[in-house]
């Protein structure tokens, strides 16, 4: 009987061994972490062969393979294990975290480095988080209170536009202050990054400290942000994500005036004798009029906005097998804006990256991207043209449509609602379809390269990358518009201007290194660069008048040309550099660096800047002393070096010779006396820090101290006007500022359960600086703010509010004197002691919960101890305002002896509408900025279905505000017409005056995985 | 292979090493020249010369604050139209100071660009070969230069005949490329004496009346425009038998009493020994000079400046030609304003945008005249005179002599050259007092008189402050007294 089973089960085996042999089986089963987590994600390979495949979202794998293969489980972080196929199908395996891999690679300057060789302030944002904020149309809104030291303010809320990006505080005065951009090794323009589609970004690197930004030299002193694209890799991936919602304007805390209550302050002020309030209809309507205009109480803001449609569809479909690898991706977005009647922003993109080792000892591969974005511009600017004035400025007894005698909308001969002209004379709903503005972009990237490994010890990579950005814009005044009854010529109706430019960028560099160990222990890589950059920027533009028909926008039709033009610029880098790396066995490291830059905007004098930086770092954890502890990593580290900001005007340095016309004939006049000893503003950081991972790594975190000196600052300096020169100035390198700080950055996983998973975590960073130099220490004075030695960089300038005088409503300011005094004059400014429009601490934080497949995400963005001057305040509450609207907080004026903290008496008119510090109030917040809500199926749900993956989610952003700023406190642009970026004395983030508001937003989405 | 490559990317870093540093150090500009090597042909330099009128232009058209008209705002010609912007106020009652915006800081800094757009021309004259148009081209860069620094001298500094000390006073600035005073833009001048600088514009005239061509055309300065300038320039400095010479030399008959209208709508150039030109069909977004008085539209002209009543009453209106080349009722909030006419624009046009009318013949006769007064030869003086008073008027009275004929003189100058840059220099330049009548802006004499009556000869403001900005830039500058 016994030996009867035993046969039996010998056949059994036979035939299972053999058709096991015949025929592959399919292993399935669940890769974790020492804690029992799941590892989404983690590589499975079948070994000595090309098979592999991932891990989804729950850590579970499938794989064909023979008993008797190894497989092999392989995770970032974590200790790689294999397994033998034996007769059974469920194969679960536990990574245990492997604290001596050199495992966590991070892309710093020009390559990759593991993060604990890595002796830099780096930060990085991971795809994970990028993704969760993926309704935002541009990639630098996703780095706010993401990164310590990364201070990013939104520029306003128009769909598609940029955020300002500062790392470690301002480092110029009249240079640039953002950080270079550079997408897989391509230098791009700032202004290219709303044209990236999110979707396609694996990570963002951000250096910080000299001991990588000196590596880009001339262009590294406002920080670098490196962005790297996804590759394939693994089986053929599909993955299909689609979101939908609306966007709104986030409401004021404040009120504005219903046609009831602004014809009752008229009447009021009137009363008064405010003059202003004397032609206006609450002076003098009868009862039966005021009825009639109460009746037709209009919300601006209703007739002007609308809620906007959000729209993402991204597809993509990468895999790689051993020799190629391929990632594929098309992406759709579209938010159509809040203003109604307008066009918003869209934008259609396409990526390539793919890499094919050719030869055992080179791979080539190119990462290759194009994308079309349109937006319609609306006007930004203080004045009548402007709708975001308009909801708070046009009368509420103003309807949008003109009404006749018996109160019926007047119509045009077509039928059509005439629109109402308005007590501003403007009528606006109209204009903003009759004077439109339109901007297209075209951006291609490309990124060709070749790695080519001459042999053991030396490897060489040649890249060529290059962008091109194509502009359009065109703005026109179309025949019968509102502009054209201003300023239209009646014998040629409706006119345009079309401008084409062209921003050409190619970068060509070479990296050969040498890496080499000795004894085992002895560490050493060596690395050349050669780079050549060149920029060619060519532009040109028409203008015409006397369109036939609104409905032919192109210049062929026009009855004549007013004016055209053509331009050039180009600019040319060349750069050598030479990068060193040593350490003692992963536990002592030093690095160096040193870059010599040629640069076309350097005079001859200064044609070659040459930029180093030296850092070390000691990896306590790796000491046995530390062996077998809860400290998992502990490195202290510490860098100083220099580096260069070369975004100064071209040709500085040359004596320049302008063209014109004088009665008909060319003229060729001197524009200037160039500086021969013009070069770059220089910078110098230095950094020391600490980074930390204890009890597994639950709790980790990163902890820098910076010094960071800008010097050689490009100034003004003026010179005797008896020179002739056009500026009677010659920019000089003369400032000097400071910039110091603390960052720290936390996570904690509070649970690490097989289920739930609960981590928190944020960053803060306080920064402080100073004017330390300044021309022959005179003040420079810019509109509102100041820089003066020894004082915090544009501190406010402003005569100092001293509020209302109790006794009769008279609004009190503070004299040079010190002395209260019911006088006004500009001449009362004075620096603001400790108020600009910097802040002193800023960052974000956030929560993460997650339980099997539902997970919660909230991700706050604060700051604190910056000023905004809110002129849009300042404007709702102006007694010479009485012919718009007003705030309800206007009626709170003095009235009677004794009123306090009340708005001055409006028979004071005069000294009471003045800029002064009155309006100037803190801008600090916090916002909470996406709220994402998202649920997995599980994947036995999905089973043979050919889904791997499907999620559905929930985002909100900007849901939640704190502040007791009046209005909105996120400001960038206060008004974008007025003050941009790039005009003298700009400064973000100083005032509001009706820019385009942040928006907040509400989508739903879902995202499948083949 | 793997040498190959080696000895390949060795020869690559090689080569590009090279090359690229010379593609760094070659690149130039590109919208804009190179003041080195641009100037290499009469072309070339002619477009230099148009340079310096363009420069010129800028300070004497300027819609806020052009020379055309500041010199008469300063003075008893004008009054301030209440309903206006009030704009140039701060010069009108005399309340300006170094740091005061306008004029002040325009003058100083766009006469010294002129002067170094010339000098720019100057200093590289030679690139061209010797001949007519080589001293053509010079003539009208020295020329330029000449009324540059003059206008400085006389805004700035005192004029030689306006009282005994104004010789030795502080001057300005002469700039000569040819004296090395060029190339250091860190360079810290001092004052030079008046005396010094006349002798150095006339010599700088002196030079160009012989080199300059007969004609250049509209805008350019040609033989009759140096000579005017040097009868004007040589009047100043009190060099009366040079400035009648001068003025003989100069051929261009003056504007008929038929042909002023014309000349006041640019549809002649009648009697124009220099103009600064603006071409309105090309150059369609030039300086509306005219904006200086007024600003007109289909159904108001909002007047800034309107004629003194006093003056206006002091002419013929009915009979003299230039009542109506001078006048028109502008009205504004229901007021009417005796308007200023000249400047008010082309034919048909209200925009204020003409050419600035800077010598015209009319005052070369003057400047002849009042020389021939000067000099005691007063039966020459009044034929010169009635030269250009039977072009004008047939009432007047004639045959005046001794302060009667000195009176004529000035009176007739003030008319013919009224609202065009020249009663507040010649108020200053004879040591008289600004004395405004009291009767206010309206038509009628209503409404509001000036602020300030008088200035009188002798007060400091009749020499502008030296701007702030350059006495901060420049501490060996030294500041008028009285600021």
């Amino acid at each position: 009987m016994r030996s009867k089973y035993s046969w039996i089960l010998t056949l059994l085996l036979a035939f299972g061994l053999q058709f096991s042999f015949a025929q592959e089986k399919t292993i399935s089963g669940t890769v974790t972490d020492g804690d029992g987590l799941p590892l989404p994600g983690a590589n499975v390979m079948v070994k000595g062969t090309t098979k592999g495949a991932q891990t989804d979202f729950d850590g579970n794998y499938s794989i064909s393979a023979n008993e008797g293969d190894v497989l092999v489980f392989s995770y970032i972080g974590q200790k790689t294990e294999e397994v033998t196929v034996g007769a059974s199908s469920t194969i679960n395996v536990s990574l245990a975290a492997d604290a001596q891999a050199l495992e966590e690679v991070v892309v710093v300057g020009y390559g990759q480095k593991a993060k604990e060789l890595s002796t830099s302030a780096v930060s990085t944002v991971a795809a994970e988080s990028i993704e969760s904020f993926v309704p935002s149309t541009s990639v630098d809104n996703i780095l706010q209170g993401q990164a310590a030291g990364v201070q990013v303010t939104a520029a306003n809320g128009r769909p598609g536009n940029t955020a300002f990006v500062q790392i470690r505080g301002v480092g110029s005065i009249n240079a640039g202050t953002t950080p270079l951009y550079v997408i897989d090794g391509t230098p791009i323009d700032a202004s290219d990054v709303p044209n990236l589609n999110p979707n396609d970004i694996e990570s963002m690197s951000i250096l910080k400290d000299a001991a990588t930004v000196s590596q880009y030299g001339s262009r590294g002193a406002n920080g670098v942000i490196l962005i790297t694209t996804k590759q394939g890799k693994g089986d053929a991936k599909i993955v299909f994500r689609s979101s939908y919602g609306f966007g709104e304007r986030i409401p004021d805390p404040f009120d504005i005036m219903n046609a009831e209550q602004k014809l009752e302050l008229e009447r009021q002020y009137a009363e008064l004798g405010v003059s202003a309030a004397n032609a206006l209809p609450g002076a003098n309507a009868d009862a039966q009029e005021r009825a009639r205009l109460i009746a037709l109480d209009t919300d601006w803001e209703e007739e002007l906005l609308r809620k906007a449609e959000i729209q993402s569809n991204s597809l993509q479909i990468s895999g790689g097998e051993d020799k190629l690898s391929y990632f594929l991706s098309l992406g759709y977005d579209k938010n159509t804006g809040i203003i109604d009647r307008i066009n918003g922003f869209e934008r259609l993109s396409g990526r390539i990256n793919t890499t094919y080792q050719a030869k055992e000892w080179l791979t080539v591969g190119a990462n290759i991207s194009a994308s079309r974005s349109s937006t319609d511009l609306p006007r930004d600017r203080n004045n009548v043209q402007n709708p975001f004035r308009a909801m708070y400025d046009y009368n509420p007894w103003d309807p949008l449509f003109l009404r006749d005698a018996n109160g019926n909308v007047v119509t045009d001969d077509n039928g059509e609602p005439v629109y109402n002209p308005t007590t501003t004379g403007f009528p606006i709903a109209l204009a903003l379809q009759t004077e439109p503005e339109s901007n297209r972009n075209f951006l291609l990237i490309g990124n060709l390269f070749a790695d080519i490994k001459l042999s053991e010890h030396f490897s060489n990579r040649f890249s060529v990358g290059l962008t091109n950005n194509r502009f359009n814009r065109t703005t026109r005044s179309i025949a019968g518009g509102v502009l054209q009854g201003f300023v239209g010529d009646a014998n040629f109706p409706g006119t345009q201007t079309d401008n084409f430019s062209l921003d050409f960028e190619y970068n060509i560099n070479n990296l050969l290194t040498y890496t080499d160990t000795f004894n085992d222990v002895h560490n050493v890589s060596a690395s050349f660069l050669l780079e050549y950059n060149e920029n060619i920027f060519t532009d040109l533009f028409v203008s015409s008048r006397g369109f036939p028909s609104p409905d032919i926008p192109y210049q062929d039709v026009a009855a004549e040309q007013t004016n055209g033009g053509t331009s050039e610029a180009r600019r040319i880098l060349f750069s050598q550099g030479l990068f060193l790396d040593y350490d003692y066995d992963g536990k002592y490291i030093a690095s160096a660096s040193v870059r010599r830059d040629g640069s076309s905007r350097f005079g001859p004098e200064n044609k070659y800047g040459v930029f180093y930086s030296g850092s070390v770092a000691w990896n306590i954890a790796r000491e046995s002393f530390l062996e077998n502890t809860f400290v998992n990593n502990l490195k202290l580290r510490a860098s100083y070096g220099t580096s260069g900001n070369q975004a100064i005007p071209d040709f500085e340095f040359l004596n320049l010779l302008g063209f014109g016309t004088y009665n008909g004939f060319t003229t060729a006049i001197p524009l200037g006396v160039g500086n021969p000893d013009i070069q770059w503003e220089s910078q110098a950081i230095l950094d020391i820090g600490v980074e930390f991972g204890f009890f597994n790594n639950r709790l980790n975190g990163v902890f820098d101290y910076f010094k960071k000196n800008s010097d050689n600052l490009l100034l003004n300096r003026p010179i005797s006007q008896i020179i002739g020169d056009e500026d009677n100035a010659i920019f000089a390198n003369v400032g000097e500022i400071e910039n110091s700080g603390f960052e720290l950055s936390l996570n904690y996983d509070i649970i690490r359960g097989q289920d739930l998973l609960w981590s928190v975590g944020g960053n803060i960073t306080l920064l402080d600086n100073e004017v330390k130099e300044l021309v022959g220490g005179e003040d420079i004075i810019r509109g509102n703010t100041i820089l003066r030695e020894g004082e915090e960089i544009n501190s406010f300038f402003l005569p100092e509010y001293a509020g209302v005088n109790p006794a009769n409503g008279e609004p009190l300011y503070v004299d040079l004197d010190g002395n209260v005094t019911n006088q006004f004059s500009d001449g009362f400014a004075k620096l603001i002691e400790g108020k600009s429009p910097a802040a002193e601490m800023e960052g974000g934080f956030y929560t993460n919960f997650r339980y099997k497949g539902l997970g919660l995400r909230a991700d706050f963005v604060y700051k604190k101890g910056n000023y905004i001057l809110n002129f849009q305040r300042s404007a709702g509450v102006s007694i010479g305002n009485i012919d718009g609207n007003q705030r309800v907080e206007a009626f709170n004026y003095w009235k009677e002896p004794g009123d306090q903290n009340v708005l001055p008496n409006p028979i004071y008119q005069n000294t009471a509408d003045q800029t002064s510090t009155r309006f100037l109030e803190a801008g600090d917040y916090v916002r909470l900025r996406t709220l994402t809500l998202d649920y997995s199926l599980p994947s036995q749900f999905l089973d043979g279905t050919g889904i791997d993956r499907f999620r559905v989610f929930f985002t909100g952003q900007n849901i939640l505000t704190f502040t007791d700023y009046n209005g909105d406190p996120e400001i960038g642009l206060g008004s974008a017409e007025t003050a941009e970026p790039g005009d003298a004395g700009f400064v973000p983030g100083a005032f509001s005056l009706f820019s385009y508001p942040q928006t907040r937003s509400f989508t739903f989405g879902f995202e499948l995985g083949f | 292979m793997k040498k190959h490559i080696n000895l390949l990317s060795s020869l690559f870093i090689a080569l590009s090493f090279v090359a690229c540093s010379d593609e760094v150090e070659d690149l130039q500009p590109f919208t804009e020249g190179n003041p080195e090597t641009f100037f290499n042909s009469v072309e070339s330099f002619q477009s230099g010369v148009n340079g310096i009128y363009s420069q010129l232009w800028n300070y004497y058209s300027s819609p806020g604050s052009g020379l055309q008209g500041i010199p008469d705002i300063l003075s008893d010609n004008v009054i301030l139209a209440t309903t206006g912007r009030r704009s140039n106020e701060d010069y009108y009652d005399y309340r300006y100071v170094p740091t005061t915006g306008g004029a002040i800081p325009l003058y100083w800094s766009e006469a010294y660009e002129a002067v170094n757009a010339a000098n720019l021309v100057i200093g590289q004259i030679d690139n061209l070969a010797d001949g007519p148009a080589k001293d053509n081209i010079l003539g009208q860069a020295l020329a330029a230069r000449a009324l540059a620094h003059f206008d400085l001298a006389r805004v700035y500094a005192k004029i030689p005949t306006q009282s005994s000390d104004a010789n030795s006073s502080p001057g300005i600035v002469v700039i000569k490329v040819e004296d090395g005073d060029t190339g250091d833009p860190f360079a810290q001048f001092t004052r030079e004496t008046v005396a010094s600088n006349y002798a150095e514009i006339i010599a700088d005239l002196e030079q160009a009346r012989l080199l300059v061509a007969e004609s250049n055309g509209e805008g350019r300065m040609d033989k009759d425009a140096v000579n005017g300038l040097l009868s004007r320039v040589y009047l100043y400095n009190g060099n009366y038998q040079q400035a009648i010479d001068a003025a003989n030399r100069v051929t261009t008959p003056i504007a008929t009493a038929a042909e002023l209208p014309g000349l006041y709508t640019d549809s002649n150039n009648a009697g124009l020994v220099y103009e600064l030109a603006v071409n309105t069909s090309s150059e369609a977004n030039f300086n509306n000079v005219g904006v200086l008085y007024s600003q007109s539209n289909s159904s108001a002209t909002i007047s800034e400046y309107v004629i003194d009543l006093g003056f206006w009453q002091s002419i013929d209106v009915g009979n003299d030609a230039r009542a109506e080349v001078m006048r028109f009722i502008g009205t504004n909030q229901n007021n009417d304003y005796n308007a200023i006419r000249k400047f008010l624009g082309e034919e048909g046009q209200v925009n204020g945008r003409v050419d600035v009318k800077v010598l015209r013949a009319a005052e070369v006769l003057l400047n002849k005249a009042e020389a021939q007064f000067e000099l005691g030869q007063e039966a020459e003086a009044l034929a010169t005179l009635n030269e250009l008073r039977d072009n004008r008027y047939d009432s007047y009275t004639g045959g005046e002599t001794g302060q009667a004929l000195f009176d004529a003189i000035s009176f007739e100058r003030r008319v013919e050259l009224s609202f065009e840059g020249h009663r507040w220099f010649d108020l200053k330049r004879l040591g008289q007092d600004v004395v405004r009548t009291n009767a206010g802006d309206i038509i009628d004499g209503t409404g509001t008189p000036p602020e300030v009556r008088v200035l009188s000869a002798g007060d400091p403001r009749f020499q502008f402050p030296i701007p702030q900005a350059e006495i901060n830039a420049n501490p060996n500058m030294e500041q008028n007294p009285g600021y």
